[in-house]
């Protein structure tokens, strides 16, 4: 079963073409990877996925529904942690990991998600005084507090350390495990490789090719996703 | 209602949290009321004053913060419809007022012996219109004005020019002519207007009507130049 099918999807703000037809589908249960440059149309392809953009033109259907349309209904199922959010400095890792599961109507108890993410030791600290990794932790809880059947993690492991990133991974394993589909967007192509069961490599607002690792490489004749990407996105330019 | 609340509570306890907030809304009014010795009449006044500082001192550029930090766009993935967003921010502020009010009112009747006030409900109504319009200028001013810093700045800008004219600060008789004519036209002048009635238990719609109005008006325009990034 499809839970994501984008497509054709095109967006520009002003001049810039952004998005210029991006067609994947993701299916339930697969930890899909988006990799691509800096300005390949990421971010705008993910904002479009969660409902904060309107493509203009295609179409994108998650868990069948439109998110433009029906964002709000959509937010109830759906995990989200987005590229340098933040919260109000002054707010607790416990208040916000409750605030959070306040907000969806089926959440996850917060408390276990807390002691699941290694948070409990934090839980008093204010958003303001965490490390970059300790954020990033959190705004990983709380894209799962609301116990969501898809997630959309953008620049999963920026700002952790080796130890933290390779926990990371453990746990989205687990996710996977309990059957969430997971959208993985990175610039980390050990990352990709590790978890992804399929990737799409975007170029230029465009998906120059979508496949398993081992297909990508099969494909370009080289040793690695990494060198693969660099052939894929070479090839299209 | 459930999210709301846990919004709207988060924001209070975040605004308790706040050094300047609570010295501006609790301590300073207080401050002022000893240095006029207990002067009852002071006191309607800095009600309105109270709720300016935060609506328009406080809230444009806490505001603008929560957008140029991206707060708002990660509770813009959550459920939470952006309307209630706001309505959580106003609901923070307008409690945190009254909480500074009531206290400086209790304190004008218990320790400096003033009479209470005439009309207790019309003067909570006074204050909740007068909460609300002063929270909804803030939006305006957040929503004209993109960056975090000028935000917090025109807030101020036009906060403190407001409350010395509009008579919550000091009374305007004592202004010269040409600036109590400015002052027929702030905003915030229908609000100590209000209050002091109320006070006094001579109750007067009109001003009430005029802030009714108000809300209205920078409600719409708030809504219509809002950007949530």
């Amino acid at each position: 079963m499809e839970v994501i099918e984008v497509t054709d999807l095109r967006k520009s703000y002003g001049d810039t073409v952004a998005v210029d037809g991006v067609t994947f589908t993701v299916r339930a249960g697969e930890t899909f990877g988006i990799v691509g440059h800096n300005g390949a149309g990421k971010t705008t392809t993910v904002e479009c996925l969660i409902g904060l953009r309107r493509g203009d033109a295609g179409t994108v259907r998650v868990l069948g529904e439109d998110p433009a349309r029906r964002r709000r209904a959509l937010a109830q199922r759906l995990g989200v942690q987005l590229q340098d959010s933040s919260l109000p400095e002054r707010l607790k890792v416990a208040e916000a990991l409750r605030l959070f599961g306040a907000l969806y109507r089926d959440a996850a108890d917060w408390r276990r998600v807390m002691d699941r993410w290694g948070l409990r030791p934090l839980a008093r600290k204010a958003f303001g005084d965490l490390s970059g990794g300790q954020r990033q932790r959190l705004m990983l809880a709380l894209a799962l507090v609301g116990d969501p059947e898809v997630v959309v993690l953008d620049e999963l492991t920026t700002g952790l350390d080796p130890i933290a990133r390779r926990e990371t991974w453990r746990l989205i394993g687990e996710l996977k495990a309990a059957g969430t589909t997971v959208v993985l967007v990175s610039h980390y192509f050990d990352e990709i490789e590790a978890l992804c069961d399929r990737v799409a490599v975007l170029a230029r607002g465009r998906v120059a090719a979508t496949g398993t690792t081992g297909e990508l490489v099969a494909r370009t004749g080289t040793a690695s996703l990494e060198e693969a990407y660099l052939a894929l996105e070479g090839a299209d330019r | 209602m459930r999210a709301f609340t846990a919004l709207a509570a988060a924001e209070l306890r975040l605004l308790a949290r706040d050094p300047a907030s609570l010295f501006f809304m609790v301590a300073f009014p207080l401050m002022l009321l000893v240095l006029k010795r207990g002067d009852s009449g002071a006191v309607p006044g800095y009600l309105a004053m109270i709720a300016a500082i935060g609506g328009m001192g406080a809230l444009p550029g806490l505001l603008a913060s929560y957008r140029e930090r991206k707060v708002l766009k990660r509770l813009a993935t959550t459920p939470i419809s952006p309307v209630l967003l706001l309505g959580a921010q106003l609901v923070a502020q307008v409690a945190a007022g009254l909480a500074g009010s009531a206290l400086l009112v209790v304190v004008t009747i218990a320790v400096f012996g003033a009479q209470p006030p005439g009309n207790v409900v019309l003067l909570a109504a006074a204050f909740l219109l007068c909460s609300v319009m002063v929270c909804a200028l803030g939006f305006v001013i957040a929503a004209v004005v993109r960056n975090t810093r000028g935000a917090s700045l025109i807030g101020m800008l036009v906060m403190f020019p407001m409350i010395f004219l509009s008579g919550a600060a000091v009374p305007r008789k004592v202004l010269p002519g040409s600036l109590r004519q400015i002052g027929d036209f702030l905003p915030l002048t229908p609000a100590v207007e209000a209050l002091g009635d109320a006070w006094s238990g001579t109750a007067a719609v009109f001003p009430l009507l005029i802030l009714a109005g108000i809300i209205v008006a920078a409600t719409a325009a708030g809504a219509a130049l809002f950007r949530w990034e």
